[in-house]
């Protein structure tokens, strides 16, 4: 980054091993205490809700848990918990600094029905597909979240509420309880400390920066920025540790296995190993927010054009291009490519498939990873207990599926490349 | 394990060019190269390389109706090497064969155009060029045709000697999606490029312009999921399984009270607005009655194309086209979304 260096980000971890009901959140011996009717409590009187009831869910159970909306990793800001999540839920102040708790293994889980609640078809665009996390089975080792412990909050939207203001009100919820759960750890000593710093490096390693796409369209189908949706924006110039520390929140629920989850961005594999990376064998230099998904030929290559002109000022020699959903984005990320290799950046790009395709493609992508076809199907399992609705998008029982491509596991497929998932040839 | 071996008129002892034009025949047992995989071959079959390939349909009848008395566990074809015709029959011979069951193994160069005749049905490990590699290909053609000939599932191609056959499939990597791509970065920063997809584009060549257009038949065709209002054939938002044809006659434009679309990979607001801007029917009917149009085929031919596998998508395209070409339509306007 050019200016002055931003002080580090400290995040302190606390490993949760258990998580169980009780009468009052706490900690203690890495097990978390779950006060499950205050978190019910405090959804009442919330608009477009009609209620919350809370489960918890863990590794190896015979459970499906459907109509997952997002995952969130609990964290708070210790020494100004009001500033958790700054614009989506707490008071506006710049993330990254400072130092934020996280409970290591434990995740929160809105689910909601809104297939089955609203006609969601009336919205210009509108979220597809199924969204799993299951918890044993064959499509466990697909998801992240079957190898936490979670908190899922199952909530009941109100059918007469306009879908976005439902919505508003699940996210809004799901952040308080993931800053509530952490704020339990307060007080206790961590696990761990990681130190996130990005100071001056020397001269003679390659810049590289991220180019962090994400699609922001509308009610549902919204990624929230500070807490604004990021629909209009133009390619913006962040520090990765703004991205670790809560600055984007999730709000796209479409195809469940190619979007960004919000504990991915908290924890997003691909900044953390820059940041590990930085001083050693690169000069992390940035992140570029931009946007994918969009609607004509002209934004797209406006926006491919600004996130390139971004990086040639921040001094990058190279630059890792994150693509949000499959299709209509690859075109966003193809184009962005060629703008970054026209300036002399050189480009690595993560890209699902669809069944050995990509939708669009452009001869300076040379290096592309891939992080799997999203279209291969995973094998049919009977799960003892459903949590977050009965049927699948396609009004099938969501206990007999049949097989159900991968796209339809939470987060198999991200983009951002936080799994090891990877499509080869046969 | 039962094993039928497919050879041409100049491996099965019956000579070269000149014996090309041999119709199918069959022999007990092995014969030539079939002697040499090491399998017990109970049957070779054979056809002339030119005869195969002038009467393709009737030689593949009377092959697989050889292969269907015999039933065995597994056909091996070839090898064939660099050999152009050859390779196509052994190719598609072995597509076919697998496509009824019978698993099929065949061996030929890579650049051999039996690779793609065989669509991904039969396996194809590859050979040299030239017959001096017969001695290396059989044993690893064997080693193949024993595993499927046994109901084995072959494991990944690099591994057990085949050419990917199109597909791709899943597998756990050692590292994140993230560290791999980090990792190819400092690589091509470094000077050496490496990718994970390689790209191989469906190169359609442009067609030639229509000549005469105002005598010609135009027809419109689309993906972009445009259906009568309610949508009553059921088409799907993504990975439709089915293109439908509606009536146009006497349109002069799309309403939008009438037409909609039901596509799942677009802003689909301004499309329903005008539904002539994904199908553009007003300006062609205004284009056939200023005769620069000769007519306009009365049919639309309409599917979503969002997430549609390439060989559906292949297959769409083949059959609205020989409708198009029945109805001796000379133009189409395609639109995409």
């Amino acid at each position: 980054m050019t200016g002055r260096p931003a002080p580090p980000l400290e995040v302190a971890a606390f490993t949760v091993h258990e998580i169980t009901s009780g009468d009052a959140t706490t900690l203690h011996d890495e097990t978390l205490t779950v006060d499950e009717a205050a978190i019910e409590a405090s959804a009442r009187g919330e608009p477009g809700l009609l209620g919350l009831r809370v489960a918890l869910v863990r590794p190896g159970e015979p459970v499906r848990v459907l109509n997952v909306l997002d995952a969130v990793e609990p964290v708070v800001k210790v020494d100004a918990p009001e500033s958790t999540f700054p614009g989506a839920l707490g008071t506006l102040t710049l993330a990254g600094t400072g130092r934020t708790s996280r409970l290591d293994g434990v995740a929160v889980l809105p689910v909601a029905d809104l297939h089955h609640t609203y006609d969601v078809s009336t919205l210009d665009v509108y979220p597809d597909g199924d969204s799993f996390v299951d918890m044993s089975g064959p499509g466990a080792e697909l998801t992240r979240w079957s190898a936490t412990e979670n908190v899922v909050l199952d909530f009941l939207c109100d059918p007469d509420a306009a879908p976005a203001e439902a919505d508003a009100a699940i996210r809004r919820v799901t952040l308080r309880v993931a800053r509530d759960l952490a704020m339990a750890s307060i007080g206790s000593p961590p696990d761990d400390v990681e130190r996130l710093d990005l100071p001056a490096t020397r001269r003679d390693l390659p810049r590289v920066c991220v180019v962090l796409q994400v699609a922001s369209e509308g009610p549902l189908v919204d990624t929230y920025f500070y807490g604004r949706p990021l629909r209009d924006s133009v390619p913006t110039l962040l520090d990765p540790r703004e991205v670790l520390d809560g600055a984007i929140t999730a709000g796209q629920y479409d195809w469940s296995g190619v979007r960004d989850p919000t504990y991915f961005l908290q924890r997003s594999s691909l900044l953390l190993e820059l940041l590990r990376r930085h001083g050693v064998d690169v000069d992390f230099c940035g992140v570029i927010l931009t946007l994918g998904y969009l609607p004509s030929a002209f934004d797209k290559e406006r926006h491919a054009q600004l996130a390139a002109g971004l990086a040639r000022q921040i001094g990058a020699d190279a630059a890792v291009l994150t693509t949000f959903q499959t299709g209509n984005s690859h075109t966003d990320t193809m184009l962005t490519c060629r703008a970054c290799e026209r300036l002399g950046i050189r480009t690595v790009l993560l890209l699902a498939e669809t069944n050995g395709g990509l939708t669009d493609h452009v001869p300076e992508a040379e290096c592309i990873v891939s992080v799997g076809n999203e279209e291969e199907l995973v094998a049919e399992w009977t799960p003892k207990r459903l949590l977050g609705g009965q049927l699948t998008w396609k009004d099938r029982p969501a206990n007999d599926t049949g097989p159900v491509p991968v796209v339809s596991y939470l987060g198999s497929l991200c983009q951002l490349g936080d799994m090891r998932l990877r499509a080869t040839s046969w | 394990m039962k094993v039928a071996h497919y050879v041409n008129q100049f491996f099965a002892g019956r000579g070269g060019e000149d014996a090309a034009s041999l119709g199918p025949f069959r022999l007990e047992g092995a014969v030539g190269p079939g002697k040499g995989l090491g399998l017990t071959v109970s049957v070779t079959l054979a056809c002339g390389d030119d005869y195969f390939g002038e009467h393709e349909e009737d030689a593949l009848v009377q092959l697989l109706r050889w292969l269907a008395e015999d039933a065995p566990d597994v056909l091996v074809c070839g090898p064939s090497f660099g050999s152009g015709r050859y390779g196509y029959a052994c190719g598609t011979l072995a597509r076919e064969a697998a496509r009824l069951g019978i698993p099929a193994v065949c061996g030929m160069h890579p650049e051999s155009p039996g690779v793609l005749a065989a669509e991904g049905a039969a396996f194809i490990v590859p050979t040299d060029l030239k017959v001096t590699g017969m001695r290396d290909a059989l044993p690893r053609m064997a080693a193949l045709a024993t595993r499927l000939g046994q109901g084995e599932t072959p494991g990944p191609p690099d591994r057990d000697g085949y050419l990917p056959r199109g597909l791709r499939r899943n597998e756990i990597a050692e590292a994140s999606g993230a560290e791999r791509a980090i990792v190819l970065l400092l690589d091509r920063l470094r000077g050496e490029t490496r990718t994970e997809v390689k790209v191989t584009l469906d190169d359609v060549p442009p067609p030639a312009p229509v000549t005469d257009l105002a005598r010609a038949t135009l027809a419109l065709v689309t993906e972009s999921g445009l259906v009568p209002s309610g949508n009553p054939d059921g088409l799907e938002s993504n990975r439709a399984h089915v293109w439908l044809a509606y009536p146009l006659d006497n349109l002069a434009s799309l309403s939008p009270t009438d037409w909609e679309t039901v596509h799942g990979g677009y802003d689909t607001s301004v499309a329903n607005r005008d539904p002539n801007r994904l199908v553009p029917l007003d300006a062609v009917r205004h284009l056939v009655a200023e005769r620069r149009i000769g007519a306009l085929h009365e049919t639309l031919y309409t599917t979503t194309g969002n997430s549609t596998p390439m060989a559906t998508a292949a297959m769409f395209g083949q059959e609205i086209a020989q409708r198009l070409r029945a109805a001796q339509v000379r133009a189409a306007i395609l639109t995409g979304t």
